[in-house]
């Protein structure tokens, strides 16, 4: 009879967390299926059609690409020394790089032209020497979206390396391996798993900024920006048929990614 | 004279709160050496520091005559053997083993044959293509082997390879991991708690606590001779008596103990407050009777006492013997049902002179 | 402490009327004064104003169904453009302000010590001068700069004067809101804006003194702006004199209130409070469907003159 009670306690337990959880999950995926519901497929079909749609679309995905790109080469050896380090500042290190997510999306984007733009100390001389702007450009998106979501990148990665046993590095040392080589070898294709979340919650994050983004770069329009117009000109039906196609091709991007990251892990073991 | 393995002088290594003082340590060709000694004491930090790791603040260190103390690691040609056994869990079993052939840049070819020569060499080509996690520690074992010994190293390093596995497989992996040191040739640095290690693999033993070196020297030499009451505690010695030294008599000295007189093998002109150990195992026990002599006889000590506690220690039994101090023997639960001992039961206690040691470093202090 | 934050919550604003306001962009600094004094006048009602594009008020309440019971925008063809028709959100409205459309600048701008209203054309189509302007597919001022720019072609014989500065006005210099245009010019990013005058008065900042005849804002000229066409995604949008309309939507909760609001701008006080801020009056107001006004507000109101 204890016995019994026992387990059904248990078992109560992960019932609970599941009803909890689901609320959560209905939370997220009804006013989804909200979106979808109000649309007749031909209005998808039609809404794809125009061209600039695509346009903002593709510009989107392009965008949060290149921003992952940056947000990797960047943020991943940031990641690396805030893992291993022991130096005194490491708090204070991990909360500025939490910063942007405290910070409301319009003031990120006029401190980014602030710095950025025409008259900014960092634009202006980049815009003289190296002819790149941030006004309008692919690259103010790309400023925009990197500065919202480079946190994810950079948590992620963290927790990424801080999973890999410090012992094993030290093996590959006495193997006869520099800390480049280790690095390179070992602690990254480890840490991978962790790296992989954190580029996909980068992407995720950056294809989303409206705010910071628009202030930058209105035009070329990234689908928020688009989104958003179409809700002006066109009204709520054609904006909703756009944000949908916008989620449906972020949907299979994600599962790309997911299925990507785990064939790596599987593969990384077996022989070249 | 062959060039020692390995030679640590005077290192001095301060890590945070931890620190090493003055090490000085010698490993010839071939000799296996364990570090013994509790948590905490330092080993792994000394292992580390041979391995490169950790630099000392001053001293050397020298590998097969080669001074390492200012290479990094993957220049010093150390094999390096961690708990669990630090096999890459990304790469199956013979891209491990591959792992350390890198330095010596082989062809591809070469190096394929090299790998599968390994392989078969430990018995374990059959696991060529699995992922290491799902091995048994004995193959897990065999891997680490093969991948250290694929870069060639001139000495190897365990540090405590077998503290998580029951007893058994430790028994087990413990005489491979012999015979391969042995028959491989290349010296080798132990770590371990655990002392059974270090009677069963050691050539040489060396005590160590808080980053202090308290005892080298060969196995019999440590456990049968402890040098200080921490050796003589961290390797179990049951007896530790407090006495104080009286003249000499002869070759042997004569040591008080409460109202008993004990003679000890081996004399110097010492006085004062001594430290001795008696193994339990060395002490002998026989239910008194009205003629015996008492005191010494030959070169064997008698105290007279009495049974104050009989206790099963699963294959042993121990006794103890209250003679004014306590004594505590061993028995095989055999001779205990032979000699038909009982608390309470008066009894005469025999150790032979030189059972009875007298720690040397703590003359006159304890 | 919980309790008494859940009661504090909940008492919210003062039990009376709540007054919901949807409201142009460009009316935020105004409506605010004018707010308060609807208040003073009116102590149980509470005034809730949110600013705006105008065709983004316009959406929420014909899209997003929200319900609001005055709605003023900056022009008054967003009304029956968007409101009437099938909507039914609104059937009237009433013009009560005007504005010009111009160009701002500040001392920073280039050549803003040589500009002038004889040379400005030739000066914003400098090489080197940035121009921002709003969305014309979306917002009121968009398209009425490309209107302005139409007429002062004709104004000042110059066929090309729209499209040179146009070059230095492109794309990437288009911006959504008020806000990230002024803020650009603030930054030194764009040297001149095309916006309202009254948004000049309002941020103190230099702006140009331009004809009447091309800055949209005497309703006399209505004919001669209707000549000047803006092509924009949505047609082409031919010129109207800048007038802000308002109306009480039909889905107001508060249509009596509501209208004692509209009553109170087109008033004395209303109108001082919107020429003290930059903008000029429309007097009498004129009324589109003046038989579907309130009662209260008809003898405000003359019927719209018809072009």
């Amino acid at each position: 009879m204890a016995e019994r009670l026992r387990r059904a306690r248990g078992s109560g337990v992960v019932l609970t967390c599941w009803l909890v959880g689901s609320v959560l999950l209905a939370f997220i995926v009804v006013p989804l299926l909200g979106l979808a519901a109000v649309q007749p497929v031909r209005n998808l079909v039609r809404v794809a059609a125009m061209p600039d749609v695509r346009l903002a679309i593709w510009l989107s995905l392009l965008a949060a690409f290149l921003t992952a790109g940056c947000a990797a080469i960047l943020g991943v050896p940031l990641a690396y020394v805030l893992a291993r380090g022991t130096f005194g500042g490491r708090d204070v290190v991990a909360a500025i790089v939490d910063l942007p997510l405290a910070v409301p999306h319009t003031v990120a984007g006029i401190a980014l032209l602030i710095v950025l733009g025409r008259q900014g100390p960092i634009g202006g001389p980049i815009g003289e020497v190296l002819g790149l702007r941030f006004w309008g450009t692919l690259a103010g998106v790309v400023a925009g979206m990197l500065f919202v979501s480079a946190p994810y990148a950079v948590n992620a990665a963290q927790i990424g390396f801080e999973a890999v046993d410090p012992r094993l590095e030290k093996v590959a040392r006495t193997l006869g391996m520099g800390p480049w080589g280790v690095l390179l070898h070992v602690t990254l294709p480890l840490a991978w798993p962790g790296i992989m979340t954190g580029l996909t919650l980068t992407y995720a994050r950056a294809i989303s900024e409206f705010a910071a983004v628009a202030i930058l770069a209105y035009y070329p329009m990234t689908a928020p920006v688009k989104i958003y117009e179409m809700f002006l000109q066109f009204g709520l039906e054609d904006a909703s048929a756009m944000a949908l196609l916008m989620l449906l091709v972020t949907l299979a991007l994600f599962i790309l990614f997911r299925g990507l990251a785990r064939r790596r892990a599987r593969f990384a073991g077996a022989g070249r | 004279m062959t060039t020692a393995a390995l030679v640590i002088e005077a290192a001095c290594l301060t890590l945070g709160p931890f620190s090493l003082r003055n090490l000085d340590l010698t490993l010839a060709a071939g000799e296996i050496l364990v570090l013994l000694g509790p948590n905490g004491a330092g080993k792994s930090v000394c292992l580390e520091m041979i391995a490169g790791f950790h630099r000392p603040q001053s001293g050397r260190i020298l590998i097969r005559g080669r001074d390492v103390t200012d290479l990094p690691p993957e220049q010093r040609r150390v094999g390096l053997v961690f708990q669990n056994f630090g096999l890459f869990p990304h790469l199956t079993v013979a891209r491990n083993v591959a792992f350390g052939l890198r330095t010596r840049r082989l062809g591809h070819a070469r190096a394929e044959r090299a790998v599968v020569d390994l392989l078969r060499q430990f018995g374990i080509a059959h696991l060529a293509g699995r992922s290491p996690q799902h091995l048994s520690p004995g193959e897990k074992q065999r891997v680490a082997l093969a991948r250290a010994l694929a870069a060639r190293p001139d000495l190897f390093l365990f540090d405590e390879p077998f503290s998580a596995l029951d007893a058994r497989t430790r028994e087990v992996l413990r005489d491979e991991l012999k015979a391969f040191l042995r028959e491989a040739g290349v010296p080798a640095v132990f770590v371990s708690h655990d002392q059974t290690d270090a009677a069963l693999l050691a050539d040489r033993v060396a005590v160590i606590d808080h980053g202090a070196l308290r005892q080298v020297g060969t196995v019999a030499s440590v456990f049968r001779k402890p040098a200080n009451y921490f050796v003589a505690a961290f390797i179990g010695v049951e007896n530790i008596l407090a006495g104080r030294l009286l003249p000499r008599l002869g070759a042997m000295s004569r040591i008080r103990v409460a109202d008993a007189v004990l003679h000890a093998a081996g004399a110097d002109d010492a006085a004062g407050d001594v430290l001795l150990s008696i193994p339990a195992e060395e002490i002998g026990l026989r239910p008194i009777d009205g003629l015996d002599a008492l005191g010494l006889c030959s070169s064997t000590n008698r105290i007279a006492g009495r049974v104050s506690e009989v206790r099963s220690m699963g294959a042993l039994v121990r006794v103890t013997v209250d003679c004014g101090f306590a004594l505590v023997a061993c028995f095989t639960p055999r001779e205990a049902r032979a000699l038909g001992l009982s608390p309470g039961q008066a009894v005469v206690a025999e150790v032979e002179a030189d059972a009875i040691h007298i720690l040397r470093d703590q003359v006159n202090c304890r | 402490m919980l309790l008494s934050a859940i009661a504090l919550l909940a008492a919210g604003p003062a039990s009376g009327q709540t007054l919901t306001i949807f409201g142009a962009g460009t009316l935020a600094a105004p409506f605010r004064q004018i707010d308060a004094a609807f208040e003073k006048l009116h102590p149980r009602a509470v005034v809730h104003a949110q600013f705006g594009g105008s065709v983004m008020m316009a959406r929420k309440i014909t899209d997003l169904h929200q319900h609001a019971d005055v709605l003023a925008v900056a022009d008054y063809s967003v009304i029956p453009r968007f409101l009437f028709g099938e909507s039914k959100a609104a059937d009237w409205y009433v013009g009560f302000a005007r504005n010009a459309i111009t160009f701002v600048y500040t001392e920073k701008s280039k050549f803003a010590p040589e500009i002038s209203s004889a040379n400005w054309y030739d000066v914003l189509a400098r090489p080197g001068v940035q121009i921002g302007r709003s969305n014309p597919d979306t917002d009121p001022s968009g398209y009425q700069t490309l209107q302005m720019l139409a007429l002062a072609e004709q104004h000042y014989h110059s066929p090309n004067l729209a499209a040179a500065l146009l070059t230095n006005a492109p794309r990437e210099n288009i911006r959504d809101t008020e806000t990230e245009l002024l803020a650009a010019l603030q930054l030194g990013q764009i040297d001149y804006l095309a916006i309202y005058r009254s948004d000049a008065l309002q941020h103190h900042l230099r702006y140009l003194d331009l004809p009447a005849a091309i800055d949209l804002s005497d309703p006399a000229r209505a004919g001669n702006y209707a000549t000047a066409v803006a092509q924009t995604k949505n047609g082409d949008l031919p010129g109207k004199p800048i007038i802000y309309a308002v109306t009480v939507p039909t889905g107001a909760d508060q249509p009596e209130l509501a209208a004692e609001f509209v009553a109170f701008l087109l008033g004395p006080a209303g109108q001082a409070i919107m020429a003290g801020n930059g903008f000029g009056n429309v007097d009498p107001a004129d009324a589109v469907n003046i038989d579907k006004v309130p009662a209260s507000l008809r003898s405000l109101v003359v019927p719209w003159p018809s072009d």
